[in-house]
């Protein structure tokens, strides 16, 4: 252990390792996604992070956040439409808004939805990108208004770059179709974690972050794949309150 | 493709829409037939349409012997692309289906894909060309976008009020977006627990509550989420 590293450098390294850990065989990438953006928030000292992939249609669909703060969610969602996100997924390059209240004539929806929520005054969006063109985006919101350091981009676009090999590796790049498959697949086994997220909320009477809270502790305690729990909780008759007794 | 599919496809039953998205693919794709089948365990196994005989061969095969890669496409929810059905590693998962496939018909390549909502799978679209192959990368995503839409049109089916039915203005799933909306995901899986059944039954209650309140569906989640509206058996 060298005395001289500081903290977050001691902290991203592990964050990469444990990264690294994460990507063996057969991993579960929506779990892999999730890791990622908690450990984004952290390490770039963001209020919230939270990583958008672009769907079948074009569309962008939130699939992994750093708290499942409903508002945050809605914000990811929202870009769908306009932001600071689809700019950075449809060029392809990081966008950076130090300032959501200078950025109203830009995004004049979603910074009305940013400032009626008070909570975000920038937001940094990474792309995710893959031979020259972006499949999603990383996001990084700060309470505080202010440009993140050269550094800090650096270090979150290495993390989006994670993101992107992440998905396209989760099986052998064989075929260029590849692509398409991981993206309907994380975007499927989304859909799968928020219902097993409602049949936990609904079993143990928490609110959703706590739900995913248990559903995570769960997976990670008994080394099982994300989506695999979430859909056994929802058609495969697994009794949630297995998950609970380990609470 | 995408388009051919749509058209006019808000009242087609489940059926028509099997024909549709069948003929959308042998018409917009390189392929030289196509079949849809549901294998759900509620369901009886059926091919809902198959373009021609070969391609309801390929369907027959598959449900005598519990085997190959339409049954691997629904059981894992993703798809399943054979480009060439004569290389060992590729067909090595299902041997008895793969020689079976040999000894009656002439495939090279077989793509199955999966007609999923989350965790439930409403049917597998089975592709087959004579010659080996892959399908073209601008192929594969449009035919991605028609699985997805024709999966969504199902389970719009499927869940639709018995009374808005026939009714024009029946909450049509994929031009509002509701499917996209996480709410809707969380609300049913709360719902499916409190009435203990699955989620096809989740949402169809939670459509036709809506439908009765003359509300949005999203509303409807947003106020099971925040526990503002609670599911029981005797709630008509």
């Amino acid at each position: 252990m060298n005395a001289e590293l500081g903290d977050r450098e001691r902290r991203i390294g592990r964050a990469f390792v444990a990264l690294a850990d994460t990507m063996v065989d057969d991993y579960d990438v929506i779990d892999l996604l999730d890791r990622l953006v908690g450990y984004s928030a952290d390490l770039l000292s963001a209020d919230a992070a939270g990583l958008v992939l672009a769907d079948n249609r074009g569309a962008l669909r939130a699939v992994a956040a750093s708290s499942e703060d409903a508002e945050l969610m809605e914000l990811l969602q929202l870009q769908s439409d306009e932001g600071p996100c689809l700019d950075c997924y449809r060029r392809s390059v990081v966008v950076r808004v130090d300032d959501i209240a200078e950025a109203a004539h830009r995004w004049p929806a979603f910074v009305a939805a940013l400032e009626n929520r008070g909570a975000f005054r920038s937001v940094h969006a990474l792309p995710l990108r893959l031979r020259g063109q972006a499949i999603g985006a990383l996001n990084l919101f700060h309470h505080a208004p202010g440009p993140l350091p050269e550094d800090d981009l650096v270090l979150g676009q290495a993390l989006a770059d994670v993101a992107t090999i992440g998905i396209l590796s989760e099986r052998l790049i064989r075929r260029g179709e590849v692509v398409n498959e991981q993206l309907q697949t994380a975007l499927n086994s989304r859909v799968v974690i928020e219902q097993a997220k409602g049949v936990l909320a609904q079993h143990a009477g928490v609110d959703m972050n706590e739900a995913f809270d248990l559903l995570r502790r769960y997976v990670r305690a008994n080394n099982l794949r994300l989506a695999d729990v979430a859909r056994r909780l929802t058609v495969g008759g697994l009794d949630p309150a297995v998950l609970l007794v380990s609470r | 493709m995408t388009r051919a599919v749509l058209l006019g496809s808000r009242d087609a039953d489940q059926r028509a829409l099997a024909e549709r998205l069948c003929r959308a693919c042998v018409d917009g794709l390189d392929v030289d037939g196509a079949a849809v089948s549901v294998l759900t365990a509620r369901t009886a196994r059926a091919t809902l349409f198959s373009t021609d005989p070969t391609a309801d061969l390929l369907e027959e095969l598959q449900f005598s012997l519990n085997d190959g890669a339409c049954i691997e496409a629904a059981t894992y929810g993703a798809p399943v692309m054979v480009p060439d059905m004569h290389h060992g590693t590729e067909t090595a998962r299902w041997p008895v289906f793969a020689a079976a496939v040999a000894e009656r018909a002439t495939i090279g390549a077989l793509f199955a894909l999966p007609l999923q909502w989350g965790a439930v799978n409403v049917g597998v679209l089975d592709l087959y060309r004579v010659l080996p192959g892959g399908l073209t990368v601008a192929g594969y995503a449009d035919l991605l976008r028609a699985v997805d839409i024709v999966a969504l049109l199902v389970i719009n089916r499927l869940t639709v009020p018995a009374e808005a039915a026939d009714r024009e203005d029946a909450d049509g799933w994929p031009e509002t977006g509701s499917a996209t909306h996480y709410e809707v995901h969380q609300a049913t899986g709360m719902v499916l627990a409190q009435l203990g059944v699955d989620p096809v039954v989740a949402l169809a209650r939670m459509r036709a509550y809506a439908f009765a309140e003359q509300r949005l569906l999203v509303e409807i989640a947003r106020d099971v989420v925040a526990r503002r509206l609670r599911f029981t058996e005797d709630m008509s």
